[in-house]
């Protein structure tokens, strides 16, 4: 699942984004997980909402498929949730993710932290805001806060995936956790 | 131009290609992180690059990533790029392919002939 994240990230960049808000809330009470992706990129046009869940939609120009949204769509849709996308042309793009949390065939999360790190190695100019809403805790943390400006980039993206790991442990996260399905087989 | 907001969309754009000239003299990898990339594996390939690159100590090393370039049987697929040197292209890099890349290619500028899928000379 959090290859998922990735994905709509790498979206948010393709969008020119500068900064993206990343938010993963385990909410047991209602049941639900929720992952959104909030980026003030470009935007999408009405018509290009009403297709961007269609596999075959793209806005590239050198290729037929576009299969981020329609592939984090369809792992929605098979844990009892769905895919909300609101947008504005000068505004950006939200994108929210639900899953039923208990679902059987619900994903585990997977390394969230991977996916951050990978992405703000790749994306090194794009501030993010991450905050994890986990079973024990909230973590907030945003790039903006971590970056000394004078730092390397590596250094910086170790100090970033420190602080994450680090955060994401004590707020009680679990990359292995999903539906009934995938606990017995172990997937990630 | 409208706005102060594109004003300072134009002063990052601009830092940032200083930034990528300042760079210049530096080696880069660059990463395909499309959803091909994704779904292959690229992720942990970045991961396992970083690590390396702090294992060897190559501080001056530049990460960045690309998109699907329409190569996804052969993602995922990593670009070097060593100043004065042609751009080699490598596919099917798993964690380890790209840790011995690291090794062999940017530390001891021996490029690895048996995975490079393309080589480009701009000079």
């Amino acid at each position: 699942m959090s290859l998922h994240l990735l994905d709509l990230l790498q979206n948010s960049a393709n969008a020119g984004a500068r900064n993206v808000q990343v938010s993963v809330v385990e909410d047991e009470q209602s049941d639900l997980l929720e992952i959104t992706v909030s980026d003030d990129g470009k935007g999408m046009s009405s018509s290009e909402q009403a297709s961007a869940l269609d596999p075959f939609c793209t806005s590239s120009s050198h290729k037929k498929v576009g299969l981020g949204l329609s592939l984090a769509a369809q792992a929605a849709s098979m844990a009892g949730g769905s895919v909300f996308i609101e947008s504005n042309q000068s505004k950006g793009t939200r994108v929210t993710v639900r899953y039923r949390l208990s679902h059987p065939d619900r994903q585990p999360l997977g390394d969230i932290a991977a996916t951050l790190v990978s992405f703000m190695a790749g994306n090194p100019l794009i501030d993010v805001v991450f905050e994890y809403n986990g079973p024990k805790d909230v973590f907030r943390l945003d790039t903006k806060q971590i970056r000394t400006g004078g730092e390397g980039q590596l250094a910086f993206i170790l100090k970033f995936e420190e602080k994450l790991r680090g955060g994401l442990s004590s707020a009680g996260y679990r990359p292995d956790r999903g539906g009934l399905f995938h606990e017995i087989n172990g997937r990630s | 131009m409208k706005s102060m907001e594109d004003l300072e969309r134009l002063k990052e754009e601009t830092l940032q290609d200083i930034r990528l000239r300042a760079s210049s003299g530096s080696p880069r990898i660059v990463v395909g992180m499309g959803t091909c990339g994704i779904a292959a594996g690229a992720r942990e390939t970045m991961l396992a690059i970083i690590d390396e690159i702090k294992v060897r100590r190559k501080f001056d090393v530049t990460i960045s990533e690309t998109g699907c370039i329409g190569l996804c049987a052969k993602e995922p697929i990593v670009e070097v790029h060593i100043p004065g040197q042609p751009k080699v292209v490598y596919g099917n890099v798993d964690p380890s392919r790209g840790r011995q890349i690291v090794v062999s290619h940017i530390v001891n500028l021996k490029p690895i002939d048996q995975w490079i899928l393309n080589v480009e000379d701009n000079s």
